[in-house]
């Protein structure tokens, strides 16, 4: 090869080399995912609904308590989580209204009236809505974890409801939640493990 | 002067001495509730008690609007605060959470008392295992935080069940924790007051402390649009004393000057004029201290009609110095005096009306007119003559004599019009007979249409329920109230579970009486039983040991301690409440039941019945019901009072037709001006009707001069310009009246005014239309 011929060898190399570095750069940027992304594709999932099993490890209690039954959500904001084991109950969340049926007996609640009661409701409700505004609102966020497998920590902003609950984390598969679990200021704690239908 | 002159003169100072004295020392009020009567019936007295010194009363509803909802709450917040350090008032809740919280601890505290949930049953061993399963149920739900807290001391659930009977939930809706209109527009605050709603001065004070409170934060908080609007009965009564007072000084001034200077106009001597006051100004002295005197204390309503007295108070002595200047003094008195004597009994009889009324205020007036006119004519015809110097003329005015002559004389082309104004009047009374009464008692309020809108803005907001139907327990004791009220209860309850209620609201739901704070602590067993079937009950279930010591705990404090009397509410929401519900009037208690989404009231009386002291009080129906009763009382004393007059003109003037003369112009005055007040969608009420039959009184002073003897011996001329000038003088004083705010006022002036001046025309026209045709 002549010289010239070597030096347009060594400059493509070089520029492979770059580009293939590149592409790499590239790559993590692509892997980069934000809170934002997650909740996009958690409001793109639009209506859902899942079987759900709930564990509540109670301080008052020596054993968990155990319920199951439905979750559904309807965008914008309607929630209904209907337990059916041991007895059956429905909560119903409907923009600022929460109505609550068991035993034959409707007891219905205001949301902004119970500020800590709101926002556990929007933990749930505002990631299903995929809403950042409101969950911020309440809520400092950590996202951990990829696409495919994700964790969201949820972190109480105002001192009343840290009294109360200490921290929310949120896990799911692509665009879909699979556990919540809460775990509560004075020590008791829940895990709902949630199954698509 | 001669003795008697003399005599006559020091009387009438001594007189006036006397009467300025007694005013000086009577007691002035301007306090609305001299419009409420005097001797109702049982229901109506609660009515008027709650009205006058309830709790219903004490309350203020205020709003702060003006500003971003942000700035509101800090407003409201702050606000809530500094108030809550006033001594004027007793209790202050803007929505904040600690209040419901203050509450809410105290319920927690003294559940076993309170609950009716506390019954032997629930604590057996099977009790418990109930309450304990149904427990885990709620641990799994939602509501699991809550009851996770509250389980250790409250296994049976006390104090949820509390909260759903006093229902805590309700109420407006909570932006940044504190209540808000639900647009967003307004933060509220609900106040109560120290002094009684009808204490107008105390309430006056404390209204000015919250808006200088209020002031002093929107400056702090450099929020210069924000604004505080504030409603309540005391708002009502503050404003409408204040509008009373100033319309009362305003017309009275305006009334004194207007007629001041017509006279001065037409007479053109300020002595002459000043002659002339002296004795309606001796009437309005006089009326003062007698109302002083016989009522205790004198209304401004009351001061506001003087303006009225010196229209018509200064009738007689317009006459006496128009006859007066027109020759030898003596021969003119005993021309005019009888007529004047006969004015004054006329107009007596009209006003002798209102002093049968119910309303004190109405009396007060009737008092205050007759008193006045008496004494003024009195002066005029005893007192006047011997200050008059004898060469006093009013020469000025008679020069208008001819001329008014002429005019009355030319009035006589009006007879068919006039008669055909009567008939398509009464014709159009007649179609609207249906619908003439404005049946509302809002009707005669003095507050301003806005400020009630305002009012019912604010109560929609705080979502203050309005209650039609009220149950009153009649009771010789506190506790008997309260256990009578219970016995109420129960059968309220079946007719509540049978929907033949919505709902109910009992003193005996906030304090049980003692019987059953007694039986609440004897159902709590012993505590080494209560353990025992505590442990029994807890038996396979998965709750940790030893979770339930504080409920033992508590449990057993419950058992010895003191039963809670009204006192233990005192600076709580619930305390309101209590006051709101059981009062104490005269040495007897009353439980007030509001009743909630009644439909029938029929199926009430069953469960009245059967307990005693127990009535039924259709809150709206009592009101509307005793306003027709007064309307119907005025109708049936108006009546009374015509016919009286009527009696006295046929005994007087000894013919029928001399009678007639006087009465036609004055019932044709009468027809047409009910018609004009019915123009246009317009409704009368009571004070119109009164008004209306005082034109009978008042009227007859202007037919009585044109009925055809009287005219014929006297000298027309001067009669005219009398009658004239009276006329204005009259219209002056009760058209100025017409003005004022208070309903009682206007409705009172606009009515005699235009009477007054129907009465004079429609007397002309009949005169002229009887007098043989010139030639």
């Amino acid at each position: 090869m002549t010289s010239k011929a070597n030096r347009r060898a060594d400059v493509r190399t070089v520029l492979c080399v770059l580009g293939w570095l590149a592409l790499l750069c590239a790559a993590p940027a692509r892997a980069d995912w934000d809170v934002q992304q997650l909740l996009a594709e958690l409001a793109k999932a639009g209506p859902a609904q899942a079987r759900f099993v709930e564990t509540k490890y109670l301080k008052v209690l020596k054993t968990p308590i155990e319920s199951s039954g439905t979750l559904t959500f309807e965008p914008p904001d309607r929630m209904v989580k209907r337990t059916l084991q041991p007895k059956p109950e429905t909560m119903t969340v409907e923009a600022d209204k929460l109505v609550l049926e068991r035993q034959g007996r409707t007891r219905t609640l205001r949301l902004s009236d119970y500020p800590v009661l709101w926002g556990f409701v929007e933990s749930i409700r505002g990631t299903l809505k995929g809403d950042l505004d409101t969950l911020t609102r309440f809520y400092n966020l950590e996202l951990t974890g990829g696409p495919q497998h994700w964790s969201l920590a949820l972190k109480p902003r105002d001192a009343k409801m840290a009294r109360v609950i200490s921290g929310i984390a949120i896990t799911g598969v692509n665009g879909r939640i699979r556990t919540v679990e809460v775990d509560e200021a004075q020590g008791d704690r829940s895990v709902m493990t949630v199954v698509d239908r | 002067m001669l003795r008697g002159a003399r005599a006559a003169v020091l009387a009438w100072l001594a007189l006036l001495a006397l009467c300025a004295w007694a005013a000086a020392r009577s007691h002035y009020t301007a306090d609305m509730s001299a419009f409420l009567p005097r001797s109702p019936t049982p229901s109506q007295q609660i009515l008027v008690d709650q009205l006058r010194e309830g709790v219903v009363s004490r309350v203020l509803l205020i709003g702060i609007e003006g500003a971003p909802v942000e700035q509101l709450a800090r407003l409201s917040d702050a606000l809530a605060q500094r108030l809550s350090q006033l001594p004027g008032l007793a209790y202050v809740n803007n929505g904040d959470e600690q209040r419901l919280t203050a509450d809410g601890e105290f319920l927690l505290r003294q559940r076993y008392l309170l609950s009716p949930g506390v019954v032997p049953e629930r604590f057996t061993a099977q009790g418990l295992r109930a309450a304990l399963e149904d427990d885990l149920d709620l641990l799994s739900s939602p509501l699991g935080t809550l009851v996770s807290r509250l389980l250790p001391s409250d296994p049976t659930g006390e104090l949820l069940r509390l909260l759903d009977e006093l229902q805590f939930q309700g109420g407006p809706p909570k932006r940044e924790g504190v209540w808000f209109s639900s647009d967003g527009q307004r933060a509220l605050l609900v106040v109560e007051t120290r002094a009684s709603g009808f204490d107008l001065d105390a309430q006056e004070h404390v209204h000015a402390s919250i808006r200088s409170t209020f002031a002093a934060l929107a400056q702090e908080q450099r929020a210069d649009s924000a604004r505080l609007v504030m409603s309540g009965p005391s708002v009502f009564a503050t404003a409408s004393r204040s509008a009373i007072k100033s319309d009362a000084s305003r017309i009275s001034t305006a009334a004194i000057v207007i007629v001041f200077v017509t006279l001065l106009v037409v007479y053109r001597s300020g002595r002459v004029v000043g002659l002339m006051l002296l004795p309606v100004l001796s009437g309005v002295l006089a009326g003062i201290a007698a109302v002083g005197v016989t009522f205790g204390s004198v209304h401004g309503v009351t001061l506001g009609f003087g303006a009225t007295l010196l229209g018509e108070g200064v009738d007689y002595a317009i006459y006496y110095f128009t006859n007066a200047s027109a020759g030898a003094r003596e021969r003119v008195l005993e021309r005019i005096w009888p007529t004047l004597r006969l004015g004054v009994l006329t107009s007596v009889a009209g006003f002798s009306v209102l002093m049968l009324s119910q309303f004190s205020g109405l009396a007060q007036l009737g008092v205050f007119s007759i008193t006045g006119l008496v004494v003024a004519f009195a002066v005029t015809r005893y007192v006047l003559p011997h200050l008059t110097p004898a060469q006093l003329t009013a020469v000025p005015a008679v020069s208008a004599g001819p001329w008014l002559l002429r005019i009355v004389g030319r009035a006589r082309a009006l007879r068919w019009p006039m008669v055909a104004l009567v008939i398509v009047s009464i014709a159009w009374v007649v179609w609207r007979a249906p619908t003439i009464w404005d049946d509302r008692l809002e009707s005669l309020s003095p507050v301003a249409a806005a400020d009630r809108e305002l009012d019912e803005r604010l109560r929609r907001d705080l979502s203050t329920p309005d209650a039609r139907y009220l149950l009153v327990v009649d009771a010789s004791s506190m506790q008997e109230a309260l256990q009578r009220a219970e016995q109420l209860g129960h059968k309220l309850d079946a007719l509540q579970t049978s929907n033949a209620i919505a709902g109910y609201d009992s003193p005996a739901r906030v304090l049980p009486s003692e019987a059953t704070q007694r039986a609440r602590q004897a159902a709590l067993p012993e505590p080494p039983q209560l353990r025992a079937a505590l442990d029994e009950a807890a038996r396979g279930l998965p709750f940790q040991a030893n979770l339930f010591e504080p409920f033992l705990k508590d449990a057993a404090a419950a058992r010895e301690a003191p039963p809670l009397e009204r006192g233990s509410f005192t600076g709580t929401g619930l305390g309101l409440k209590l006051g709101a519900l059981l009062v104490e009037r005269r040495g007897a208690w009353l439980a007030l039941l509001p009743l909630r989404g009644v439909h029938d009231p029929s199926v009430l009386t069953g469960a009245a019945g059967a307990i005693p002291g127990v009535h039924l009080l259709d809150l709206k129906g009592e009101a509307d019901s005793m306003y027709r009763g007064y309307r119907s009382q005025a109708l049936l004393f108006g009546l009374l009072g015509a016919i009286a007059i009527v009696v006295l003109l046929l005994v007087t003037l000894r013919s029928w037709r001399r009678a007639l003369d006087v009465l036609l112009p004055l019932a044709a005055a009468i027809a047409v001006t009910c018609a004009a007040f019915t123009l246009g969608g317009r409704q009368l009420n009571m004070f119109h009707l009164i008004g209306l039959l005082l034109v009978v009184g008042v009227g007859s002073n202007y037919s009585l001069f044109f009925e055809r003897e009287t005219f014929a011996r006297s000298d027309r001329g001067l009669t005219v310009v009398s009658v004239a000038l009276c006329n204005f003088a009259t219209i002056m004083g009760f058209g100025l009246l017409g003005f004022a705010r208070a309903p009682v006022l206007s409705a009172i002036g606009g009515t005699v005014a235009l009477g007054a001046f129907l009465s004079l025309v429609f007397a002309a026209i009949l005169e002229s239309s009887r007098a043989p045709r010139p030639d």
